[in-house]
C-alpha cells in the first residue's frame, strides 16, 4: 500500500467479507446461466467440438478473471471515520479516494437488495449538494451500515454547515 | 381547497389580465401565419380552423386559469393559489427566499408585463414564479419581498408586523444601486467574432472552400452557405441575450441585468456563490480580455464553455482587471481573497505520457483561502472555489498514472461551471494537497 492512499490517521475499516462472496455468487450463477445456453445451442446446432471446447474454455478463463477481479476490489474498499469527516477508497485498478466533511451532508442512504439481504450486508451512501460527490460504502454488516447511518446523521446535524 | 379559505376580500391581487395573451402569443402568429392567405381570400382553411379552435380553447383555459390566480402576502409568507380543475395554493416563506430575478420575455415585454422569479433554497428551480405582472408592480413587489425578507431575517419573530406599514415599505426608495460595469455593444460584437466558434467556422470553411476548388460543384459552396447561417444564428443568440449587460451593485448583492428582446435581471447573493471560473479565449488573449462565469447555489444549469448563453454569466466580456475585481468582489463572503495570488503550479515533466499535449497548460495551486485550478489553451480557464464552499474532495488515480507516480485531486462543488481539478499531480503534492484542503476548509467552515 503506497503512500498515495494510506489512512488518515490509524487503519482503513475493511468492509464485510460477504461482499465478494455475493459478487461471486453472482458471477458464478450468469457463468453457469450462460454455460449452459452455450452448450444448448450448440447441441441444438449439432455444432462442431472445435468451437464448443474453446467457448467453453474462455468463458470458464473469464469467470476466472472476473473472481480474482472481485477478490482485490473488495479488499480494497476501505472507509475511515474521523472527527469531523469520513474517508472512503474504493478500487483496485482506477484508485478513488474521497472525503466528505460531515458537515456538508445532505442525507444518508442505506439500501440492502434482496441479494444484499440474503448476504445480511447493506451499503451506505452520502449525499452532499455536489453530484460529483460519489461516496458509497458498499457490503457493511447490517449492523455497522445502522451504526454508520446514526453516527454520520448526528454528527451531520451537529456540524452542519449547509451550502 | 378547504384547508386554505380564500383569503380576506380585498388584500389578494391578481396577475395582469394581458397574461393569456402573452402565454398563447405563439399560437397566435401560427395561425396568423398559417391561414394568412386563407384570410384574404375569404375563407380559413382546415388547419386554421382547428387552429382558432385551440386558440379559443386555450383563450378560455387561460382566462380560467388568470382569474383562479391570486396572490398575496400573510405573515411573512408569499401565497399564490393556482389551477383551474386541481386547486394549488404555495406557500413561500419570505425568509427562505435567496433571490428575486425580473424576467421579460420579448411578448410580454412589448405589454410592459414581466415574470417574476423566485429562487428558494432547495426547492425546483422555477418553484415559485408570478407570470405576468406589470413591470412596475413586479419591481415593487420585488422590493417589497425583500424589504420583509431582512426584516424577517434581522430577527423579527414570525408574525409581528413590521413597524412601517406595507405602503411604506412599497413606496420605500430601492436601495442605491450602483453600476459596476456595463457592456459595450463594440466590445461584445468584437469578442463574439474573435471567439473560439469563429475560429473552428474558419477552419471548416476552409476546409469547403479546397474541397469546392479541388472537386467544382456546388457542395463545398452550400456547406459554406450553412456554416455561415450556423454561425450567425448562434453568435446573434448571444448577442441577443448579452446586449446591454449591465452589472450593478445592490444591497441584495449584485445585480444583473441583459437583453435585447428577453430582458432578464438578476440577483446574484454574494453568501450563496459557491465559486467562479475565468474563462480567457486564445484570440482574446492580445487584448486582455476574459470572461466571467459564477456559481451559485440553487442556479443549476449553466456551463463555462460559452457556447450557450447562461444565467450564471457575470460578464461575457470584459478587461481582464475589471473581471478580476468582480471576482474578488463575488468571493467577498470568503474575505474577498485575489484568485491571481494563489501561486499556480505545473504538473510535472513526466506526465506529458499521460497528457501530451494539455500538460503544458494544466496548473492548480492552494491558497489561504482558495483552490485554483486552470486549463486549455484555446480557451484558458481559471476554476476558482473558496476553501468555505468545498463540498468534498476526491483523489483519482488510474493504472497509467499509478505507473508514472501521478495523481488527480478533484474539488466537488454543487452543480453549476465550477469545476476545480487539479490534474496529473506528483503522488506526494497530490495527496499533500488533499490533506491542506481538507484541513483548510474544516477551518473556513467553522468560523
Amino acid at each position: 500500500m503506497d503512500d498515495l492512499f494510506a489512512p488518515p490517521d490509524n487503519e482503513w475499516r475493511a468492509v464485510s467479507a460477504a461482499l465478494a462472496t455475493m459478487r461471486r455468487v453472482l458471477l458464478l450463477g450468469v457463468g453457469c446461466l450462460v454455460l449452459v445456453v452455450i452448450v444448448v445451442g450448440c447441441l441444438l446446432l449439432s455444432a462442431p467440438a472445435w468451437l464448443v471446447v474453446p467457448l467453453v474454455l474462455f468463458g470458464v478463463a473469464l469467470v476466472t478473471c472476473g473472481w480474482i477481479v472481485i477478490g482485490r476490489n473488495a479488499r480494497w474498499w476501505g472507509y475511515a471515520e474521523r472527527d469531523e469527516d469520513l474517508y472512503i477508497k474504493h478500487g483496485a485498478l482506477f484508485r478513488k479516494l474521497v472525503v466528505v466533511p460531515y458537515g456538508r451532508m445532505q442525507y444518508v442512504d442505506v439500501h440492502a437488495g434482496p441479494l444484499e439481504q440474503l448476504f445480511k450486508i447493506a451499503s451506505v451512501h452520502l449525499h452532499t449538494a455536489s453530484p460529483g460527490t460519489s461516496a458509497v460504502i458498499p457490503g457493511l454488516r447490517a449492523d455497522e451500515a445502522a451504526r454508520l447511518r446514526d453516527r454520520l446523521t448526528s454528527l451531520g446535524e451537529t456540524q452542519a454547515a449547509g451550502l | 381547497m378547504t384547508e386554505h379559505p380564500d383569503p380576506p376580500g380585498r388584500s389578494y391581487k391578481r396577475l395582469s389580465p394581458l397574461t393569456p395573451l402573452v402565454r398563447s402569443a405563439i399560437l397566435v402568429v401560427a395561425v396568423v401565419a398559417s391561414s394568412w392567405n386563407d384570410v384574404l381570400r375569404g375563407d380559413l382553411g382546415p388547419l386554421g380552423w382547428v387552429l382558432l379552435a385551440m386558440l379559443v380553447a386555450g383563450a378560455a383555459y387561460g382566462t380560467a386559469s388568470w382569474f383562479r390566480t391570486k396572490y398575496w402576502i400573510e405573515a411573512d409568507e408569499l401565497r399564490v393559489d393556482t389551477g383551474v380543475i386541481s386547486r394549488q395554493s404555495r406557500r413561500i416563506r419570505v425568509d427562505r427566499l435567496q433571490g428575486i430575478d425580473i424576467v421579460q420575455p420579448f411578448v410580454a415585454r412589448l405589454l410592459g408585463l414581466a415574470e417574476l422569479r423566485m429562487d428558494v433554497a432547495g426547492g425546483g428551480s422555477r418553484e415559485g414564479s408570478l407570470a405576468f405582472l406589470p413591470l412596475r408592480e413586479a419591481h415593487d413587489l420585488r422590493a417589497t419581498l425583500l424589504a420583509r425578507r431582512d426584516a424577517v431575517r434581522a430577527g423579527h419573530p414570525a408574525g409581528t408586523e413590521d413597524p412601517r406599514t406595507e405602503a411604506e415599505q412599497r413606496t420605500a426608495p430601492p436601495a442605491p444601486e450602483q453600476v459596476v460595469a456595463r457592456l459595450d455593444l463594440g466590445m461584445l460584437v468584437v469578442s463574439l467574432l474573435l471567439s473560439p466558434e469563429t475560429g473552428a467556422f474558419l477552419v471548416s470553411a476552409a476546409f469547403f472552400i479546397v474541397v469546392f476548388a479541388t472537386f467544382g460543384g456546388v457542395g463545398g459552396a452550400a456547406g459554406v452557405v450553412s456554416l455561415v447561417v450556423g454561425l450567425g444564428l448562434t453568435q446573434f443568440r448571444k448577442l441577443s441575450a448579452y446586449y446591454d449587460f449591465t452589472v450593478a451593485q445592490t444591497a441584495a448583492g449584485l445585480q444583473v441585468r441583459r437583453g435585447l428582446f428577453d430582458r432578464s435581471t438578476q440577483t446574484i447573493t454574494l453568501a450563496r456563490v459557491q465559486g467562479v471560473v475565468i474563462s480567457e479565449p486564445l484570440l482574446w488573449r492580445g487584448f486582455g480580455w476574459a470572461r466571467l462565469d459564477v456559481a451559485v447555489a440553487g442556479y443549476a444549469s449553466g456551463s463555462a464553455d460559452g457556447s450557450k448563453p447562461s444565467a450564471s454569466t457575470v460578464l461575457p466580456v470584459g478587461p481582464r482587471p475589471l473581471v478580476m475585481w468582480l471576482a474578488r468582489h463575488l468571493l467577498q463572503a470568503s474575505g474577498g481573497p485575489d484568485p491571481d495570488a494563489v501561486a499556480l503550479a505545473a504538473p510535472p515533466v513526466r506526465a506529458r505520457w499521460v497528457a501530451p499535449w494539455v500538460r503544458r497548460f494544466l496548473a492548480a495551486g492552494i491558497g489561504e483561502d482558495l483552490v485554483v485550478s486552470r486549463a486549455g489553451l484555446l480557451s484558458r480557464r481559471t476554476h476558482v472555489v473558496p476553501h468555505a464552499r468545498v463540498q468534498s474532495l476526491r483523489l483519482h488515480q488510474g493504472p497509467w498514472q499509478r505507473r508514472l507516480g501521478l495523481a488527480d485531486v478533484l474539488v466537488d462543488s454543487p452543480p453549476g461551471p465550477v469545476h476545480v481539478r487539479a490534474r496529473h499531480r506528483d503522488v506526494r503534492e497530490a495527496r499533500a494537497l488533499l490533506d491542506e484542503a481538507g484541513v483548510r476548509s474544516r477551518a473556513a467552515r467553522s468560523l
